[in-house]
């Protein structure tokens, strides 16, 4: 992995924005002055223990992407990180609409005229879906999304046992997939379970946005049946294979930074927003 | 109950938020806290632990700032190349001086987790400020100091610990084992390495390190509450009752707090163990800050 750019400047912005019950928490970027593009960004976490995983990669894909001229804000859904609500009170419909308030915060902040959400895992799914209800998004930027809520599911089940597995005292029945309540120290209430299972980015009918980057770390069939499900909506689309750890999958304290997948979604925005 | 986001330090490029309590239980003569950093997980802590321990803690009249250090989370990295070990003391004293000016505190608690409880230990030795300490799953040193035969048998003893627990106290162990299908070459081999390693090693492992010892001394002279906090299943609850407990029992008999958390791993990952930790952390707030602030009122 190349060494990674210092974060040297004071050019954060933290703030709390939205309406005053629901507040979300977001850090404004400014771009890097005399090299301002006409295209603000939107980054969307995932969720749970994939949220503070992807923290710092994140923070290093908003400085890189003001480096290169874009103003971004980065954001924390209602009932995750530093946002209000209490974990358990997040919902897939409501972080739809918090992508609005975002989206509408970011034009607040600065005068743009293109928008484009970047999203990893779920926060990728959730930007397809908030493009998919409105007609303002000019570009999407995947990384490794989540295609399918039902298989997303069974995956946090999995690595949730997996962790029981190697817990301390594995106790007898301690968790069962009926009473499904928590997730890697996330709860996973019945309606969050729901509507994630309604997840599914190949029942996407209307055109989210005008372009579509998808970076796939791995080489999994579902981006095959997910490229032409994007080709048969005629977006134009790219999917990039860029070779990276997963790092939502990664130890709390072995945050991870691949380099080439942000350089890769750096890049390809740049091409695009000149 | 509000929450504020600063920045704030030398060259303001500490990230942090403030979460205040609701306006009829504001005292400015309480003391405030501060969440540290646990490792390189940002602000919001494991599992998004601390902000509801800053929640709960809000809730019941405290100021709570939680913030990261530089270079961790959305705090920048520093220019001054100064280790790790000083800046986080010295950022942690900037955090203080942070709610001193804006919310008029004038004492303080200093939470942390892991790393987090040698900022607190360090900060709290050196800043008069510091009243008491929350120190969950505590070393007290840099874990690179300590041994490795000191390390290789805090580990013998957790496994032991963690081998007995699970299957001498369940049902199913026991069964197997009366019934002829438990492998009982294999519990021999278990049972005699590891207790031989924890009785024949102990000797050779010694106490608290003197200059450990002198630190607590220091806070307990000064009246410093410290409230530790252990998971059970972690070689750092086995190391503080190898090296730690009889010596703050000496220096300050029945006079300070230690609470095992049953059953749970380094992080609290099970939302039962978070709310625990709540519970616990809030009922001793109660009882040492809440209850002293109205005695001395």
């Amino acid at each position: 992995m190349k060494d990674l750019p210092r974060l040297t400047q004071v050019d954060i912005e933290p703030f709390y924005f939205g309406p005053s019950a629901t507040r979300l928490f977001g850090c404004y970027q400014a771009p890097l002055p005399g090299r301002r593009r006409s295209c603000g960004v939107v980054l969307c976490y995932p969720m749970g223990h994939e949220y503070i995983a992807g923290h710092r990669a994140y923070r290093q894909l908003a400085f890189r992407l003001s480096q290169a001229g874009f103003p971004v804000l980065r954001f924390d859904f209602y009932g995750c990180g530093d946002s209000a609500g209490d974990s358990g009170h997040g919902h897939v419909s409501r972080w739809l609409e918090d992508i609005a308030t975002a989206v509408a915060e970011i034009r607040k902040k600065t005068d743009v005229a293109k928008l484009c959400l970047v999203g990893l895992r779920l926060g990728g799914s959730l930007a397809m879906m908030a493009g998919d209800q409105r007609n303002d998004i000019d570009g999407i930027a995947l990384w490794d999304p989540v295609v399918d809520g039902k298989s997303y599911i069974q995956e946090l089940i999995s690595a949730h046992q997996e962790m029981l597995r190697q817990y301390y005292v594995q106790g007898e029945a301690i968790w069962t997939e009926e009473e499904m309540t928590e997730i890697l120290g996330f709860p996973l209430t019945e309606l969050m379970l729901a509507e994630l299972s309604e997840v599914n980015l190949l029942a996407i009918r209307s055109k989210p946005a005008n372009r579509i980057l998808v970076i796939k770390s791995n080489r999994e069939a579902v981006w095959n049946r997910l490229r032409e499900h994007l080709h048969s909506l005629t977006i134009p689309c790219e999917f990039q294979q860029v070779p990276g750890p997963q790092i939502w999958k990664e130890d709390m304290n072995r945050v991870l930074v691949p380099s080439p997948i942000l350089d890769a979604l750096v890049s390809w925005l740049s091409g695009v927003y000149r | 109950m509000t929450e504020e986001a600063v920045l704030f330090g030398r060259t303001k490029s500490l990230v942090g938020i403030i979460t205040d309590p609701p306006q009829a239980k504001r005292n400015t003569e309480l003391a405030a806290f501060i969440l540290l950093n646990a490792g390189i997980v940002h602000r919001v802590g494991p599992h998004r632990l601390f902000v509801k321990m800053a929640r709960h803690l809000a809730s019941m009249g405290f100021v709570v700032l939680r913030f990261d250090h530089s270079g961790i989370g959305d705090s920048n990295v520093r220019e001054d190349k100064l280790p790790f070990e000083a800046s986080a003391i010295s950022e942690t004293q900037e955090a203080m001086n942070c709610l001193s000016r804006m919310r008029d505190s004038k004492r303080f608690v200093l939470f942390g987790l892991c790393s987090g409880t040698l900022t607190s230990f360090r900060t709290a030795c050196g800043d008069l400020r510091v009243v008491g300490a929350v120190l969950l799953n505590a070393l007290l040193k840099s874990p690179e100091t300590i041994s490795a035969s000191t390390v290789s048998y805090v580990i013998d003893r957790k496994i032991a610990r963690s081998y007995v627990h699970s299957k001498v106290f369940h049902v199913q162990s026991w069964l197997k084992f009366l019934t002829g299908e438990a492998d009982y070459r294999k519990i021999l081999r278990v049972l005699y390495s590891r207790i031989s390693s924890v009785f024949f090693a102990r000797k050779q492992i010694g106490g608290a390190d003197n200059q450990v010892v002198a630190d607590l001394r220091g806070l307990f002279d000064r009246g410093v509450s410290l409230f530790f906090i252990f998971s059970e299943g972690t070689g750092v609850l086995e190391y503080f009752r190898l090296k730690l407990e009889d010596a703050i029992e000496k220096l300050n008999p029945g006079k300070w707090n230690v609470e095992i958390i049953r059953e749970t791993d380094h992080t609290f990952t099970l939302l039962r163990h978070q709310e625990e930790l709540l519970q616990v952390v809030g009922r001793w707030a109660s009882q040492t800050l809440l209850n002293c602030h109205r005695q001395r009122a």
